[in-house]
């Protein structure tokens, strides 16, 4: 199949139990090699045209991967597998459903994040080729980040995908905003990286294994056998979660993300709000799978006391996540920023079926289900609406630079129905969809969340959730009111002084279409949710 | 084709169809959604002049005598396996007369549309998509799209008040619109917390299955209150109303129309069809309540519209003073009741609409609704003038329009649960406040009539436009019409609402009866006449069985 499995070794010899199974990387290396070959145009073509080729070179470099995601489907192999002298896996990527949701999550979307940020490139005079490169790299990191069975592949590849960011969010070095925005995020993310470290050290302490199965194994035999887990297991689970917290934004771990999303380049916002979080959930899940899940072979009347004291604290976070992001985007007045606060909303949703995974009626595989399928339908809805949303935002921005507020303030998006209805419908959908109304996306996403913890028993915060529905529906609506009830400022840009790129249009009409396709015609969305889900926690019962 | 699915799909493919079409091309835009709520309509009529001959598709409690409940026109479509959804649509009499009064109002609606000028195009999508919303909920027997559609109506209505409508010394528009929007979305997402909660009890979102699903007693009385007051928002019941006359006063003709004469009644709707069909025992011990809430509607409502100004304030309090009335006769949990109170929604429905058609008619040419400034319309407008007199005796509860009909069974039904042995004595009050609710709309609204329509006319209105061709006539002509034949033919409508209200008032009983006896069981053993005389015995049942 693949050669690299069979020209590596060269001359080589492989150490013991390490199977490399490269070939299942495959859709992992075409984006490696595209990001390389984007930087080529850089050096061997005029100005003039480094832009487009960079862009369409990392944009075909992301669908083949994305083709070739979904054709080799899931395989039970890892990938790089590691076993231990008794034979025991130790480390390796996981190639299951989940993880072939998670990578054609990325590659597709990430190639909708290509397409938006060709309308930021194509204003740049230089260093297209890095651009694209450091974000196709990011990229890579999330997808594998969605293989991660053990803590220390989590580790490295999670920093592949932080480091990059880091650099991204400082693309625009003449600019003190994204300086700003760049260093803060290092500041702040390289203390969160300290603490997920020192958190893995800590849970290896215990355990003797960096294996998310073994860790489990452990953890449930301890509760088999009635013996309670030292503290320190506990401190390093819970620095682990607070590392993971910080990519999600969840509350208290959210202060970096108003400054650095409003800073930062708007594709580099875009990409931070969607494949970023996308990476924390999905590590949360994998953590969630392996330690609360009960395995199906244990008795049901076991019960994991860390889930009965986890779901507590998570209820908690998600609740004070959920009401902080609502209330603080209220008072925004600039769109990123706003969305900068939603997003720490939305967090509170995913901590919230997060609870639901973890609650006490949850702990069995089937239990776990409808909280893992509704974070998992939440996060591909949230990536291609926010996706459409910061399409418009880019070419609003470009445009509206000399409006006074900026291109990112209310006053660039009053009257936006009689000045480009194509921008205002597609945002005017997307916020909608954000707010969770039906025929959206995001509505179907918030009914699964509902679902899991109302399945559970966890009333109040099921109701606090749509409580939550209600005060976002209000700050959504006032950006609606001002695109579609206000009329038009003086001197304001309309119709081609917005020059929307092509590619930006693709993605406004293909996204639209999606979001509410996904709220309507759910079945195809939901069944891909329904199985990567099921394949997760089918994994708890071994 | 199903007919529920082409009421459905016909303004569903026109919202689509109007997307294409030029924005300039207004005669084009009003054409489609007039031949496509037309069509609606006659679909509708022969729906519910074809209702009794019909096949039942469904059928829950088959077995259970008068509480078999069968859903008519049923369709279904899988649409979720793994989840147990499925897009399944029937009617029984209750939603079928709902639908009938949508088709009409919609219709209607569109017709008087014809003097929006402004984003013609954008009005009319926003319109239809919103009727289609609206069908969706009287029509959907899965909890899933019924919430769905439920949630679908409300966002156009945004848009709608907050483009169309109009800033007035009384009312902020942008005010209203959030207002209305966020407090219809409370009251939406809470229901919807209740509405997953039944899914999870139950485990199946099929709303013909769930009605065969027992609740436990604790249950249900966790959970009525939950999903009532969502719904009751919607009513809107006292003191959840204050949405409602404001948005009625911001909003454009059309929309206040469709707003009080159709969306309040998705909330009576719902209160019938899930709270009570499905919480039973719930409803016996909550609803009495309800029946004192119901008189802070009927009255508090009515005098607060004495101390209007604004003729559309006026009538937007008395919508929620009359609404009180479609409460009481749910509260009332008789048969007699229970009917009249569908009865009126459909009734109040066709005269509120009428009336918001009519303000919105001289509004657009005197662009003040203050009656300190009106006065002598009629000399210019006769023939509006006359049909608001009309509305507003149907309103007032004159004999001869359906409103009289329906008003009159709500309060012998609230008479007769008032007066039941064993009601508490205070049930009778609701009763009494209720006639007397009648003669202060009486009063607000013969005061409108005589400050607006007649007095010295003002030299600024002599030019005014009466409505003079038929096409102009014709929608209020319909409304008038529809009001009157009811009025004199009552058992047309009601013959259709009994079938599906029978069995919900069967279902009520019945779980009063079971309260009853679960009480008998709380009687200290002592107290008991004898061991062996326990719950089984004949006299228990019979006891529970009469009321």
């Amino acid at each position: 199949m693949f050669p690299l499995a069979q020209v590596l070794p060269l001359g080589m010899t492989l150490p013991e139990g390490l199977t490399p199974n490269l070939d299942l990387l495959l859709p992992e290396f075409i984006v490696i090699g595209t990001a390389i070959g984007a930087i080529l145009p850089e050096l061997l073509l005029p100005a003039g045209r480094r832009a487009a080729a960079t862009a369409w070179t990392s944009l075909a470099g992301l669908v083949i991967a994305f083709v070739v995601v979904v054709a080799m489907g899931p395989s039970a192999e890892l990938a790089v597998q590691v076993k231990d002298a008794n034979g025991a896996v130790i480390s390796g990527l996981r190639m299951d459903s989940f993880a072939v949701f998670c990578r054609a999550l990325i590659t597709g979307g990430g190639a909708l994040l290509v397409l938006i940020s060709m309308a930021f490139t194509r204003r740049l005079d230089r260093g297209h080729g890095e651009f694209y490169a450091i974000l196709l790299f990011s990229l890579v990191g999330v997808m594998l980040v969605s293989g991660v069975s053990d803590l220390l592949s989590l580790f490295v590849c999670l920093e592949l995908v932080t480091i990059m960011a880091y650099v991204l969010a400082a693309f625009r070095r003449n600019d003190l905003r994204s300086t700003e925005a760049g260093l803060k995020y290092l500041v702040v993310g390289a203390v969160s990286t300290a603490i997920l470290l020192l958190g893995i050290g800590l849970m290896y302490g215990w355990t003797g294994t960096m294996s998310l199965e073994l860790m489990g194994q452990k953890v449930w035999g301890a509760v088999a056998a009635g013996e309670s887990m030292p503290g320190l297991f506990l401190l390093g689970m819970a620095l682990l979660l607070s590392g993971l917290f910080f990519k999600v934004g969840g509350v208290p771990f959210h202060v970096w993300i108003p400054d650095v999303y409003q800073g930062a380049p708007s594709p580099v916002t875009a990409f931070l709000i969607t494949a970023s979080k996308s990476a924390g959930v999905i590590l949360l899940l994998r953590i969630a799978q392996a330690v609360f899940i009960r395995p199906l072979g244990l008795d049901a009347a076991l019960h994991n006391p860390l889930a009965q004291q986890w779901v507590l604290v998570l209820g908690a976070l998600a609740v004070v996540t959920l009401l902080f992001g609502v209330l603080a985007a209220m008072a925004q007045r600039g769109i990123k920023r706003m969305l900068a606060y939603s997003s720490i909303g939305h967090a509170g949703y995913l901590l919230m079926g997060l609870a639901a995974i973890v609650a006490e009626g949850g702990q069995d595989a089937n239990g776990a289900q409808y909280g893992g399928e509704a974070l998992l339908y939440y996060i591909m809805a949230y990536f291609v609406t926010s996706v459409v949303a910061f399409g418009v935002i880019i070419v609003v921005g470009n445009a509206s630079a000399k409006v006074p507020g900026g291109g990112d303030s209310a006053r660039a998006y009053e009257g936006l129905w009689s000045r480009s209805p194509l921008l205002a419908v597609a945002m005017c959908l997307s916020l909608l969809s954000l707010a969770g109304v039906p025929p959206m996306s995001g509505f179907f996403g918030k009914f699964l969340i509902l679902r899991a913890t109302v399945d559970k028993g966890l009333f109040v915060l099921a109701f606090i959730g749509a409580a939550a529905v209600v005060g976002s529906l209000y700050f959504y609506l006032l950006w609606i009111k001002s695109m579609y009830f206000e009329a038009p400022p003086e001197g304001a840009p309309k119709g081609d002084d917005f020059r929307i790129p092509m590619s930006t249009k693709v993605v406004l009409y293909g996204g639209m279409v999606a979001m509410v396709l996904m709220g309507v015609w759910m079945p195809p969305f939901y069944n891909w949710a329904h199985d990567a889900a099921a394949s997760l926690t089918a994994l708890a019962g071994r | 084709m199903n007919p529920l699915l082409l009421i459905m799909l016909v303004p569903a493919a026109a919202t689509v169809a109007l997307f294409f079409v030029d924005a300039e091309a207004k005669k084009a835009i009003r054409a489609i959604s007039t031949v496509a709520t037309g069509l609606v309509l006659l679909i509708s009529i022969g729906m519910f002049v074809g209702f009794g001959d019909a096949p039942a598709t469904w059928t829950a409690n088959a077995d259970g005598g008068d509480t078999a409940h069968s859903y008519k026109y049923g369709f279904e479509a899988d649409w979720i396996q793994d989840m147990g959804l499925a897009f399944r649509l029937g009617v029984d009499g209750m939603g079928l007369a709902m639908v009938l009064l949508t088709a009409l109002i919609i219709f209607a609606g569109v017709m008087v549309s014809y003097t929006v000028e402004k984003r013609v195009k954008e009005y009319y999508i926003c319109l239809l998509a919103l009727v289609t919303g609206v069908f969706g909920v009287f029509v959907s027997l899965d909890l899933f799209f019924y919430y769905f559609f439920y949630e679908l109506a409300v966002i156009p209505m945004f848009l709608l008040i907050g483009v169309w409508g109009s800033t007035t010394k009384t009312v902020d528009q942008n005010y209203a619109t959030m207002k209305l929007v966020l407090l219809l979305s409370a009251g939406a997402v809470m229901a919807l917390v209740g509405l997953i909660a039944v899914w999870a009890d139950a485990g199946t979102f099929n709303m013909v299955l769930l009605e065969e699903w027992e609740f436990s007693k604790s249950f249900q009385m966790t959970w009525f209150p939950v999903i009532f007051l969502g719904f009751a928002a919607l009513v809107p019941m006292w003191p959840l109303h204050s949405w409602s006359p404001a948005g009625h006063a911001a909003a454009p003709a059309a929309v206040s129309m469709l707003h009080a004469g159709v969306l309040m009644k998705l909330g009576a709707f719902g209160i019938l069809r899930l709270a009570c069909t499905y919480f039973p025992q719930a409803a016996a011990e909550y609803l009495p309540y309800l029946a004192l809430i119901c008189c802070m509607n009927i009255v508090y409502g009515g005098l607060v519209a004495i101390s209007q100004r604004d003729m559309k304030l006026i009538i937007g309090y008395s919508s929620s003073s009359h609404m009180g009335y479609v409460l009481l006769g749910i509260a009332s949990m008789t048969m007699i009741g229970i009917e009249g109170a569908v009865f009126l929604m459909f009734a109040h429905g066709v005269m509120t609409a009428l009336t918001f058609a009519l303000i919105g008619w001289f509004y657009d040419q005197t662009h003040t609704r203050m009656l300190d400034d009106l006065g002598g319309l009629m000399k210019v407008m006769p023939f509006a003038g006359t049909l608001f007199i009309i509305a507003s005796m149907a309103s007032a509860g004159l004999p001869g329009f359906a409103n009289f009909a329906s008003e009159l069974m709500v309060i012998i039904g609230a008479w007769e649960s008032g007066s039941a042995p064993d009601a508490p004595g205070w049930l009778i009050i609701p009763a009494v406040l209720a006639v007397w609710g009648l003669v202060i709309t009486g009063v607000y609204l013969l005061r409108a009539i005589k400050d607006a329509w007649f007095g010295e006319m003002d030299e600024r209105w002599k030019d005014l436009k009466d409505q003079r061709t038929f096409g102009e006539r014709a929608p209020f002509i319909l409304l008038t019409a529809v009001l009157l034949l009811f009025g004199f033919w009552p058992q047309g409508m009601l013959n259709v609402v009994e079938q599906g209200a029978k069995p919900l008032v069967h279902r009520i009983q019945a779980g009063r009866a079971q309260n009853d006896k679960a009480v008998k069981l709380l009687v200290p053993v002592d107290a008991m006449p004898r061991a062996e005389d326990s719950l089984e015995t004949p006299k228990a049942k019979t006891q529970g069985e009469e009321r």
